[in-house]
Parts: structure tokens; sequence; C-alpha cells
């Protein structure tokens, strides 16, 4: 008996593949489609959190920290946005390359320029961030920084593939002129939209339009009756586009919304993956612009 | 600006004095050049205003840009110093402070609930007053030591003063997937013993802890090693080895150092993206010496307790979710019961198991719960002298609760027992509006 089970150990073991990948946990799928479009078939990513989960609400799972114990590099997105469980995954990975201050511990978020930094900030507020917005996701220029700090840092780790990954960042550079170019030419310039988080802030600033109002009064915070009275107000007072929900949040709010005042609402993927189009972050980039004309 | 006022003001002066030029030439002329010399003067004053002037602005704009060229290169390095962990931990530590008081109801009388034991079992009774009830304001410190340890700190503060609940290093850097826990902390033997009482779903902790371990769950002061194999799913083993002092399970006087030991293993596996199944067993053994067992008597002898654990969690989205949770535990005790009034011993052994098995269902901010609770489930076995005792029925406690929680800080619990432990029959029936808040840095939830 203790034979077979030795056995099964060490078959179990063996089947792990060979590999001389670099392994990568991603905690979101859109960190996990940049480092693609650098690492390509050097690195194997895993991605923590799956498209349809709200990355502010997600929980420690055993198998998230079996992916951490493993990996040659942690990425996430930082600005306080996995606080709620990348520090105790972080731990219990039992793994030294992805502590704090390795080279593993990938913040993303250093190498781009935060915006809404809260001066002074407390719960009352609700669930604010006050590192700045941690949505940078949808930023083409904060993207392409985020692009070339993994190429650094996957240089950094496996040397031997550096030209690589310098080459693949370049053809990311070209694809990403390219698709800016044809998003700039959408007309998004003075549109005005109520959202239901605050999301497209970033992309809001690229692109020129503005988020009037929010369906959650305070972020993190549920709507109540007179919240919605409230944009109902402003939706029949000023010109609003149209109302932005995603896969995860604010489609039953948004609906309603449009339900009452005809303005029409659109239901936008909140990360790679959420719909069937945004496959990576350039097919979700494209799904986002277009919906927003 | 103030060249060009000066240069108008000379040149308007000069016009209209020459204006006035007429009849006596002479006085005129002297006056003229007087008004020239004054008017020199005051330009030269003001020149020398306006280099000052210069010289201040330039000052003050090299100051600015100074500021500008600091801002940059500071705030990235204070995300990296604080991305993860909040507020910049270098100066202080992460700190949390986390209430947690109730209002507690029973339809027994004062003198019946500190009577209430579990017979068999444990001779200790409820502690809960009738009315409000303040559980603790519990302290909790964390940062980095170095690179290499993490440090964490509990300490409960309640109305009978401040104690170190926990207080444990972890290693960060050990390679292979080992890591150590050192000092005093919440032993990892199944799955509820290691939450904090604020982390419970139910306000109270499992019956079978309350009969095996008390109401605080084991909580000692050792070592604790554990190995996260990289097995395709998740297997975490771990030992430890702990001083003993739990007053029902060891006792501080059983032995001099440290005198007893647990062994566990988890394993986990995500069904599907949205459902994930944790189990493993426990097993936690050492010698024992406690006056728990009754009234009016002394134990000494060894204790092993058994455990099995079973966790399932299906969370689609952020606002519905569903927890089954279950433990098993069997304890089995050897040793001698002495009679400290009647000054007799006699063997005690002591076979006996029990189990929790509580869901709790989720949509949007509330929960509602239900747990069962059972000792003597398939073994009850309390041989005194070659006898076995009978202490009359199965003790067992139904409880049903219901949670609004207005953000992940704040949380208002209403729980009903419908409680059957004393084995005579007699029922109580526990009313619980619980309150649970927590201020200051943003701990982790643990799954």
């Amino acid at each position: 008996m203790k034979k077979i089970i030795l056995l099964l150990f060490i078959s179990l073991y063996l089947a792990a593949p060979a590999f001389a990948e670099v392994k990568i946990a991603a905690t979101l799928p859109w960190i996990g489609s940049i480092a693609g479009e650098i690492g390509k078939d050097r690195i194997a990513v895993t991605t923590l959190i799956k498209p349809n989960q709200d990355p502010h609400f997600a929980e420690a799972k055993p198998s998230m920290i079996l992916a951490a114990r493993k990996a040659d590099i942690l990425m996430y997105n930082g600005l306080d946005l996995e606080i709620g469980y990348l520090p105790r995954i972080i731990e219990s990975s039992n793994n030294p390359k992805i502590q704090p201050g390795k080279r593993g511990n990938l913040d993303c978020s250093q190498f781009i320029e935060p915006i809404e930094k809260p001066s002074s900030v407390d719960r009352s507020m609700g669930d604010v961030h006050p590192l700045g917005n941690p949505h940078y996701h949808f930023s083409p220029k904060n993207i392409l920084k985020v692009a070339e700090g993994m190429a650094v840092v996957f240089s950094e780790i496996d040397p031997g593939n550096a030209a690589f990954y310098r080459s693949n960042l370049q053809m990311f550079r070209d694809r990403l002129k390219k698709k800016q170019r044809l998003w700039s030419a959408l007309p998004l310039k003075g549109k005005r939209y109520i959202a239901y988080h605050k999301l497209f802030e970033y992309l809001g600033r690229e692109y020129g339009f503005h988020i009037q109002a929010y369906i959650e009064p305070k972020p993190g915070i549920p709507p109540s009756a007179g919240h919605i009275e409230e944009l109902l107000e402003l939706l029949k007072k000023t010109r609003i586009d149209a109302i932005l929900a995603t896969t995860t949040a604010g489609k039953k709010e948004a609906e309603s919304l449009t339900q009452k005042t005809g303005v029409r609402s659109v239901v936008l993927p909140q990360d790679v993956g959420a719909t069937e189009t945004a496959k990576d972050w350039f097919g979700m980039m494209d799904e986002v612009l277009k919906a927003l004309q | 600006m103030k060249q060009w006022a000066v240069l108008l003001f000379i040149i308007l002066s000069l016009s209209l004095s020459s204006r006035a030029y007429g009849a006596d030439i002479e006085s005129r002329l002297k006056a003229l050049e007087e008004t020239l010399l004054q008017q020199g003067k005051t330009i030269e004053e003001q020149r020398k205003v306006i280099i000052e002037l210069k010289e201040e602005l330039r000052n003050t704009r090299t100051e600015e840009t100074a500021g500008t060229e600091k801002k940059p290169i500071e705030e990235p390095k204070a995300q990296k110093a604080t991305g993860l962990f909040g507020a910049s931990a270098l100066t202080n530590p992460n700190i949390s402070l986390v209430l947690n008081t109730f209002a507690y109801s029973s339809n027994l009388n004062k003198k019946e609930l500190e009577l209430r034991n579990i017979p068999g079992y444990t001779a200790a009774g409820i502690e809960n007053r009738k009315g409000f009830n303040l559980d603790s304001a519990e302290l909790f410190l964390f940062a980095p030591v170095d690179p290499y340890f993490n440090l964490y700190a509990t300490i409960p503060v309640t109305e009978n003063g401040a104690e170190v609940e926990e207080a444990y290093f972890v290693t960060t850097s050990l390679p292979y997937g080992f890591q150590v826990k050192g000092g005093k902390f919440k032993s990892s033997f199944g799955r509820i013993n290691s939450q904090h009482p604020h982390a419970w779903d139910f306000v109270d902790i499992p019956l079978v802890y309350k009969a095996f371990s008390g109401p605080e769950g084991i909580t000692e002061k050792g070592a604790q090693l554990t190995y996260l194999t990289p097995l395709p799913f998740y297997t975490l083993l771990g030992a430890e080895a702990l001083q003993g002092e739990n007053a029902i399970l060891f006792g501080p006087d059983a032995k001099p150092g440290p005198h007893a030991y647990t062994l566990f293993a988890k394993a986990s596996f995500d069904l599907t993206d949205n459902s994930t199944i944790l189990f493993g067993p426990s097993v936690m053994a050492g010698k024992t010496k406690t006056d728990s067992v009754t009234a009016g008597a002394g134990f000494r002898g060894a204790s092993t307790l058994y455990g099995l654990e079973f966790t399932y969690k299906w969370k689609p989205s952020k606002t519905q979710s569903i927890i089954v949770q279950s433990e098993y535990l069997y304890r089995r005790q050897n040793g001698d019961l002495e009679n400290t009034v009647a000054l007799t011993t006699g063997p005690l052994k002591r076979a006996q198991d029990g189990l929790y098995l509580q869901t709790v269902y989720q949509l949007n901010r509330w929960r509602a719960g239900a747990r069962y609770d059972v000792l003597s489930l398939f073994k009850d076995d309390y041989i005194l002298a070659g006898a076995n005792q009978d202490f009359g029925k199965k003790p067992w406690r139904a409880s049903g609760m219901l949670e609004f929680n207005p953000t992940e800080f704040s949380r208002i619990r209403l729980q009903y027992n419908h409680d059957k432990t004393a084995r005579d029959g007699k029922t109580s029936q526990e009313l619980f509006l619980q309150f649970v808040f927590g201020i200051g840095a943003h701990g982790a939830h643990p799954f």
C-alpha cells in the first residue's frame, strides 16, 4: 500500500511538464494578455482571477496559492486593487522568488502615472483607492509603459531570450500605434456617459469623453433608491450619450435606467476574456471603444 | 512694468515743465535741473527695487521647479513600497482594530447558564451575560520585519485587560516550498481553529471545539513547519510542536517541556471556475493534566484529537455565494481521574466524537446560515474504573443566523441557538445580536 502511494506521488511529480519557459502568475486577465504579447511561447501564464470575477471581491483560493508557489514572476495590477487577497497568496505561496522586493514580484502600476489620487481619504467615502484609480488597463498610453516594463523584467529573469522579448515589444508598439490611429478617429470627443464604477477615467482622459455620474453613489456601495432618482433627474436634464455597465457590475441598474429614460445602455467587458470578442487586450479595447461611439 | 511707468512719468513731467517755459528762464532752468536730479535719484532707487524683485522671483521659480522635479521621482517609489500592503509600513506596522460586541438573551436564568456544562465532556458553563456583552476590541499588527520574516500580533483588549493572543513570525524566503512559523499562534489543526472569532460565520464556536478545546480553540506557543507541495493540485503538509497549555486538551503542568504535537494535511481542487473544495485530516496528541473533566476532579494522562475538515465554496459572482463547511472531531483520552474531594483515583478512558455542519448563503449584502452541531455521534465512551458512564441524551444544537454586511468592514448579525447540550432534556433558547466593525489596515480574506 505504502509503495503504491509513493509511486503515485512520484508519478505525479514527474507528470508535471518539463519546462524551460518562465512561469508567470498574473492576477488579472489583461496582465496575462500583455505578458503573452511580450513573452509569447517562452512564457507560461496562469491567471488567478477569472474574467467574469470582480477583482475587488476575490478571495485567496488554494489554487491561486499553488500557482503562486510555482511562479517565477507574480504580476499584479497594484494600487491596492488586490489588497484583499494578494498579500495572503504571496505569504502562503512559500515561494521566495515572488516576495515583495524580489525581482519576481512585479507591480505593474509602478510603470504608470496614476490619476485621481485623493489627498485625504477615509472609509466613509466608500472603497476609495488611496493610491489613485487602479483601473488603468483601459489606457493605451499606460499599457505601453507596462509592456515596456514587462520586457525589461523578462529580459532580466531570462537573459537568453532578451532579444526575443525586445523584438516582441517592438511589434506590440507598432501594432498599438496603428490601433491608436484607428481609435482616435472614433467620434468620442465631448461625449458624456454614466458609468457604474470608476473604470473608464483613464480612457476618457485620452479620448476626450467624460463620465458625468456613477450608478454607485460611492465606490463599492450599491445604489439606493434616492440615488437612482438623482440619476433619472440628471438623465432628463442633460444629454447623456450612454449608460455604461460591465459584464460583472451594473447590468441590471443600467437596463432599468434605459427603460425609464430611453438613453441606451452598453455592456462592456471589464477585462480580457469577459466577452467573446475581448479575446486579448486589443480585442477588448476594440470592443469597448466601438461600443462607446 | 515699473520701468515703463517711470519712463512715462519722466516724459510727462518733462513735457509739462517745457510747456510752462516762458518768463524767468534762469530760475526755471534751475528748477528744471533740480527736478531732473531728483528724478534721476528716484529712477536709481526704483531700479534697485526692480533688481531685488527679479531676484526674488528667480528664487521662488527655482524652488517650484525643484519641487516638481522631486515629485515624479518620489511617487513611483512610494507606489512600489505600498502597492501591496497599503499605507507605508516603514515607520508604522499595519494596524487594525476589530470591535466584536453582542447582545445576548436566553430563557434560562443566570445561575442555570453558569451551571450549563456538557456532562461527560466539559465542566465549563456559559460565560455570556444576559444583555450587552463586549467580546473584545481586537488589535492586529502586522508588517514585514525584513526580507526574511513577516511579523503578526493579535492583542484582544477586553474588560479584564489586554492579552497577547497571538504573536508570531512567518518566514518568507525559505526555498522548496517550506515555511516556518514561530511564537504564539492559533494551531492549523482543522479549519475553524485558525480563524479569528470575528471571521466565523456564527457568533459562537462549534460544539466539537467547545467540548474538546474550549470556547477559544487551540492557541499555543510553539513552532510550525509547512510544506506546500508542487503537486498539480493544492496540497499543504504541516507539523507543529506546541507547549501544550490548552486547559481542556492538555494543560500547562502536564509536563515541563513542550508536550503537544500536530500533523495536518490540506488539499484543494477547483471543481469549476466558481467552485472549490478543500479537505484534509489533522491529528494532535499530547500529555494532559486538567481539572476540566468534571467538577471537583483532576485528570492526568494522554490525549489525542483527530479531525477531518471539508469545505465547499460556490461563488459565481460577488453578489451570490454558498459555503458548505463541516468538521468531524474524535478525541481519545487515557489516564487517571482523581477526585479531589473524596481523594479517590480511578482510571478514565474517554473516546468521544462529534461534528458540525453549516451552510451560508450570500445574496448581495445579506447572508443567511444554518448550523447543526452534535456530540457523541458514533462514539460516547466515558469508562471510569471499567464502567461506561451514561450521561443521558446526545448533546446537540441547531443554529440559524441572518447577517447584513453594509461593507466588508461592518457586520450586523442576528443568531438563534436551539441548545440541547446539557443532556437533561432542558432546552436553552439563545438569541444573539452581534456587531462586528473593523477599522485600519485592510486584512486579507482567507479562503
